[in-house]
C-alpha cells in the first residue's frame, strides 16, 4: 500500500546546458514558468503557498549567500515562505521529499519545489577544484569529483570482471536517450569505440564516462492527493521515499563495489511504497559517471550484485529493455546541475508515468517509477523517491 | 685507541679543549627521486661534465629528504622517536625561510612535543653545526639520545656551472652515550675529536629572498685562496699526517676540489662515491661520506670528516670499529633515480612556472582547519576505539568511532605499510597538483583504512593488493606555504630512488644492520 498522500500536479524544466547568458534568477523563473504551464487545468502563480529551493553549492558561481530564500522574488511571488535545502548531489531529490512532507503535514497545501544550479559561471577547473579542497584539509587534497567514484570502478572491475566496454555501454545508451530529450545538454549519439578512445580523466574513467558541468533549473508543484484533481485529471502520487547516510569520506567506505547509502535508501522507499524493484516501469538514477549507474542498478535491486556491467551491455536498461534506466539521458547526457538534477529526474518520471515522453516513452505497466541520487564527499547520502500513477 | 671518556688536545689557538666522545648508534640516508645528467645540461647550455646529480621532484624538498633519512636511522638504531631527547637539523634551505620547519619535521617524525633540538642553517656548514650541537648537548648531559639530520637541495642558477654539480640528499644519525651497553663493549663508531676554523670570505652565496645559490668568486680564486687552505689547515689541526685520520670524507662544492685536499692531507677520499651518486648535497655532503666510511666494505679505522660552508670548516674524527647499523642500507638509497630532462629539472626546481594564477584551495593553509588538522596529518594519527578497536582517521573529524559509535577514543600513530584496496589515477589535476596523480585507498597493517595521494612513478603499474609504504611528501605550495602529507609508494625496486624498506635487504653487507640493531637493542 503506497503512501500517496501527496501528488505532483505540475512539473517542468529549462533546457540544460552551458547557460552563460542566463542568470541564476532567470533560470529559476524559466523552470517555474514551465511547471506552471504544464498544470493541465491551469494555476495562478499566486496559488503557491510555500517553496523549497534546492541549490547545492552557491560557491560554484561565487554566490553562497544568495539563491535560497530570496528565489520567490525572481519568481514574482515574493513574500511566501521559502527555505533552501542542501544535501549534496541528492539536494533536488531531498527538496522534493521535504516538500512532500510539508504538504502532508497540512501546514501548506500547494508547495513549489525548485532546483537551480549554476555550474559554469566559474572556470571548469575551478569548479573541479572546489570539491578537491573541501572536507578535512589534508585528507582530501587531490580529490576531484571523479576521484570519488573511479575507485569503485577499479574495484568492481577487479572483483566482477566488469570491462571498460560495459562502462561505455552506459554512456552510449544515455547519449542515445539524450538525443530524444529536448531538454538534454548533449544531443549526440556516441559509440563504445568513441568512449574508449576519449581522453583519460581519472583512470579507469575516460572523458565520456563522466557527466558534464551543466547549468539548469527544474520545478515541481505538489499538493495534497485530495486537492490534486483541482489541477489535473492525471495526477502522479508520491508512493514513498527513503534517505540514508553513510560515513562522509572515501577512506571510510566499508565496500568499493556498492554504495550502502543507496541500498538503505531504496529499502526504505520500497517499504514505504509497498513495492519492490520488480514493480518499477522505469528509473531515473544517478549516473554522474558510468560506473555509478552500474552500482545503482545493482544497489537498487534491478540486477544481481556484480551483474550491472553485463546487464548494461546486453541492453536490459535501454528504452525497450527489461528495466529502462535514465530515459531522459541521465546525468551523462542531460547534465547534472546539482540542485536541479533530482527535480528534473522526477519531472521525467512524471512525464513517463503520464505517457507524455514522446519518442523516449517507455512501456508503463505496473505504474511505478523510481528516482535516485547519491552523492556527497564519499557518497555519504542517497535519496530514493518512488512515484506512481495508481491512486490506490 | 684511547678508551677514555675524555681526551685532551691542543685547540686551534693553542687553548686546551676537552672532547667527550659520543656513539653513532644508527645512520640513514635519502636521495631525491630525479637524476639530471650532465649531458642534459650541456645540451641546453654547452660546456661539459660527467655523470648526473640528484634533484628533488616537485613533491620533495629538504624536509621530506630529512624525514626519510631520519626514519631509516631510527629503525637502524632500534630507537623509537618518542625516546629521543631532540632533533638537530641542519640545512641551508629550510622549507620555511622563516617558519615552523623544525616543528613540522619533529612532529612528522613523532618526537615528543617537549623534545629539544636545533635548526641550523645559513650555509652548507649547517649539517655539521647540527651534529656539533647535538654532540654538545649529549656531552653536557642535556640529552641522552639525539637525532641529527643534515639535508639539502641546493638550487643553482639557470645556465650556471652549478647545474652540473649541484645535487641533493640527506644524512641522519642517532647519537648516544659512548658506552651504550654499559658493559665496556663499545659502540660500532664514536665521534672522538673535532676542530673548526673560519675565514671571513663571501664564497658561495644566496641573498635574502633569492632563489638560486651562486658562486661569487672565480673558480681558481676560490680553490687556491679559500677552499684548499682552509680545508687543509683544519685537517692538519685534527692531526692529518701526525697520527690523525688517514681517510677522508670531504665537502666538495664543485666535484673536483675534495680529491686535491685528500691528496694533501694523505689518505683515500671515501666520500667520492657519494659525490658521484648525488652530486654536491650541500649540508649533507660530508656527512653522507661519513656514512660511506662506516659501511661493511669500509676500512675499520679513524675517518676524518670535514664540512665546509659560509667561510667555516669543521673537521671531525670518527673512530670506526665495526660497520654502523644502517650504513649499508643508507648507501643503497643513493643509487638509481629517474632520469629527468633539462626542462623537467628546471620545472622541478621551481624555475619554470605557468603564467596563470594557481587555483586557490577552498581550505587554505592559513585557515583554522589547518590548525586543527595539520598536526594529526604530519603525525599520521588515527583514533582507536576502546570498545571495538576500530581505528577512525583522522581524529579531529571523528569525535565518535566509525565502527560502533563509541566515544572513548585514543590517538594512535598509524602503521606506515599496507595494501591497496583500490585506487585511481587522476589525469586532470590542475596546478598546484601535477598529473598523473594516483589516489590510493590503503588498508594499513594496523587495520586502519586511509586514502592518500600516490606516487606519479607508480601511475602506470599500480594494482589492487600491491603492498605500499607511506612517506612524507610535499603536496603543494599554496599561497607560498608548503603543504605536507603522506603519499603511498609501491614497495619494490630498491634502486629506483623511492622509499622502500626492502632496499636494505638487497644492500651489500646487509648483515651490518643485524649487528647494529643488536647494539641498539642493549640500550634503554
Amino acid at each position: 500500500m503506497s503512501w500517496n498522500k501527496v501528488a505532483v500536479v505540475g512539473a517542468g524544466l529549462i533546457k540544460f546546458g552551458e547557460l552563460f547568458e542566463q542568470s541564476y534568477e532567470q533560470m529559476a523563473a524559466g523552470a517555474f514558468d514551465a511547471a506552471l504551464a504544464n498544470v493541465d487545468k491551469g494555476i495562478d502563480r499566486g496559488a503557491i503557498d510555500a517553496a523549497i529551493v534546492a541549490t547545492q553549492r552557491g560557491t560554484l558561481w561565487g554566490q553562497e549567500g544568495i539563491g535560497g530564500n530570496t528565489v520567490p522574488s525572481a519568481l514574482g511571488i515574493s513574500g511566501i515562505p521559502c527555505t533552501r535545502v542542501e544535501n549534496a548531489c541528492p539536494t533536488g531529490s531531498d527538496a522534493f521529499r521535504i516538500g512532500a512532507m510539508v504538504v502532508a503535514s497540512g501546514v501548506h497545501d500547494v508547495v513549489l519545489v525548485i532546483g537551480v544550479e549554476k555550474m559554469r559561471d566559474k572556470s571548469a577547473q575551478e569548479g573541479l577544484l572546489a570539491r578537491a579542497a573541501s572536507g578535512h584539509p589534508l585528507y582530501t587534497r587531490g580529490e576531484t569529483a571523479p576521484v570519488l567514484f573511479a575507485p569503485f570502478a577499479t574495484r568492481h572491475m577487479h572483483e566482477f570482471g566488469t570491462t571498460p566496454e560495459m562502462l561505455a555501454s552506459v554512456a552510449v545508451k544515455n547519449h542515445h536517450n539524450g538525443c530524444l530529450d529536448p531538454y538534454a545538454h548533449f544531443q549526440n549519439e556516441i559509440t563504445v569505440d568513441q568512449v574508449l578512445a576519449s581522453v583519460p580523466v581519472c583512470s579507469p574513467l575516460r572523458l565520456l564516462d563522466c557527466c558534464p558541468q551543466t547549468d539548469g533549473a527544474a520545478a515541481i508543484i505538489l499538493t495534497t492527493a485530495e486537492r490534486a484533481h483541482e489541477f489535473t485529471d492525471k495526477p502522479v502520487y508520491v508512493a514513498g521515499f527513503g534517505v540514508a547516510t553513510d560515513h562522509p569520506y572515501l577512506h571510510e567506505k566499508s565496500t568499493f563495489v556498492s554504495l550502502p547509502a543507496t541500498t538503505a535508501a531504496a529499502q526504505r522507499a520500497y517499504e514505504m511504497a509497498g513495492v519492490g524493484p520488480g514493480d518499477m516501469d522505469m528509473a531515473e538514477v544517478h549516473d554522474c559517471f558510468t560506473i555509478t549507474e552500474i552500482l545503482d542498478i545493482e544497489d537498487l535491486g534491478f540486477v544481481e550484485k556484480g551483474k550491472g556491467g553485463p546487464a548494461s551491455l546486453a541492453g536490459e536498461t535501454a528504452l525497450d529493455g527489461r528495466i529502462p534506466v535514465n530515459p531522459s539521458g541521465g546525468l551523462l547526457a542531460k547534465g547534472h546541475p546539482i540542485g536541479a538534477t533530482g527535480v528534473a529526474q522526477l519531472t521525467e518520471c512524471w512525464w513517463q508515468l503520464r505517457e507524455e515522453a514522446g519518442e523516449r516513452q517507455v512501456a508503463i505497466n505496473s505504474g511505478f517509477a523510481l528516482q535516485h541520487n547519491v552523492g556527497g564527499r564519499g557518497s555519504g547520502v542517497a535519496v530514493v523517491n518512488i512515484l506512481t500513477r495508481n491512486r490506490a | 685507541v684511547e678508551d677514555a671518556a675524555a681526551m685532551s688536545a691542543a685547540g686551534p689557538a693553542g687553548r686546551p679543549m676537552a672532547v667527550t666522545p659520543v656513539a653513532l648508534l644508527g645512520v640513514g640516508a635519502a636521495a631525491p627521486s630525479l637524476r639530471l645528467a650532465a649531458s642534459e645540461v650541456a645540451a641546453a647550455w654547452g660546456g661539459g661534465g660527467r655523470g648526473a646529480v640528484a634533484l628533488c621532484d616537485a613533491d620533495e624538498d629538504t624536509l621530506t629528504l630529512a624525514w626519510q633519512a631520519a626514519v631509516d636511522a631510527l629503525e637502524a638504531a632500534g630507537v623509537g622517536a618518542g625516546e629521543l631527547s631532540g632533533l638537530w637539523w641542519g640545512t641551508s634551505r629550510p622549507p620555511f625561510a622563516e617558519g615552523p620547519s623544525h616543528a613540522f619535521l619533529s612532529t612528522a617524525l613523532g618526537l615528543d612535543p617537549t623534545a629539544d633540538g636545533r635548526l641550523c642553517s645559513g650555509s652548507a656548514h649547517a649539517g655539521m653545526e647540527a651534529l656539533l650541537a647535538a654532540w654538545d648537548a649529549l656531552a653536557a648531559g642535556h640529552a641522552r639520545l639525539a637525532l641529527v639530520v643534515a639535508s639539502d637541495a641546493l638550487v643553482p642558477g639557470v645556465g650556471t656551472a652549478g647545474e652540473f654539480t649541484t645535487g641533493a640528499g640527506a644524512a641522519a644519525f642517532v647519537l648516544g652515550p659512548a658506552d651504550p651497553a654499559g658493559n665496556g663493549s663499545g659502540p660500532a663508531a664514536r665521534l672522538v675529536d673535532r676542530r673548526s676554523r673560519v675565514m671571513a670570505v663571501v664564497d658561495r652565496y644566496r641573498g635574502d629572498a633569492e632563489a638560486a645559490t651562486g658562486d661569487v668568486y672565480d673558480g681558481r680564486l676560490f680553490r687556491e685562496e679559500v677552499f684548499l687552505p682552509l680545508m687543509t689547515a683544519v685537517g692538519r689541526d685534527l692531526g692529518a699526517g701526525d697520527g690523525g685520520p688517514a681517510r677522508w670524507s670531504l665537502a666538495d662544492p664543485d666535484g673536483k676540489l675534495a680529491s686535491a685536499v685528500a691528496r694533501t692531507l694523505g689518505g683515500p677520499l671515501v666520500s667520492a662515491p657519494v659525490q658521484a651518486a648525488v652530486g654536491d648535497s650541500g649540508a649533507a655532503s660530508a656527512l653522507l661520506g661519513l656514512i660511506q666510511g662506516c659501511t661493511s666494505e669500509a676500512e675499520m679505522s679513524r675517518l676524518g670528516t670535514i664540512a665546509y660552508g659560509g667561510g667555516r670548516a669543521t673537521a671531525v674524527t670518527v673512530e670506526v670499529t665495526r660497520p654502523v647499523a644502517g650504513a649499508d642500507g643508507a648507501m643503497s638509497r643513493l643509487a638509481g633515480g629517474r632520469p629527468v630532462s633539462y626542462v623537467g629539472a628546471v620545472r622541478a626546481r621551481g624555475q619554470l612556472a605557468p603564467m596563470s594564477d594557481p587555483i586557490q584551495m577552498g581550505l587554505p593553509p592559513a585557515g583554522a582547519a589547518f590548525v586543527r588538522g595539520n598536526v594529526e596529518m604530519l603525525g599520521l594519527e588515527g583514533a582507536r576505539c576502546a570498545a571495538c578497536g576500530t581505528i577512525s582517521t583522522p581524529p579531529s573529524i571523528h569525535p565518535r568511532c566509525n565502527g560502533c559509535g563509541g566515544g572513548e577514543l585514543t590517538a594512535v600513530r598509524l602503521a606506515r605499510r599496507g595494501r591497496v584496496q583500490t585506487f585511481v589515477v587522476n589525469q586532470t589535476m590542475p596546478p598546484p597538483f601535477l598529473a598523473p596523480l594516483p589516489m590510493v585507498v590503503v588498508d594499513l597493517d594496523d587495520t586502519a583504512r586511509i586514502m592518500v595521494q600516490g606516487s606519479s612513478a607508480d601511475a602506470e603499474t599500480l594494482a589492487i593488493d600491491d603492498e605500499v609504504t607511506l612517506a612524507l611528501r610535499l603536496y603543494a605550495v599554496e599561497r607560498g606555504i608548503p603543504v605536507y602529507g603522506y603519499k603511498a609508494f609501491r614497495v619494490a625496486r630498491p634502486t629506483d630512488g623511492r622509499p622502500s624498506d626492502e632496499s636494505d635487504a638487497t644492500a651489500v653487507g646487509a648483515g651490518a644492520r643485524g649487528a647494529g640493531a643488536g647494539a641498539g637493542g642493549g640500550r634503554r
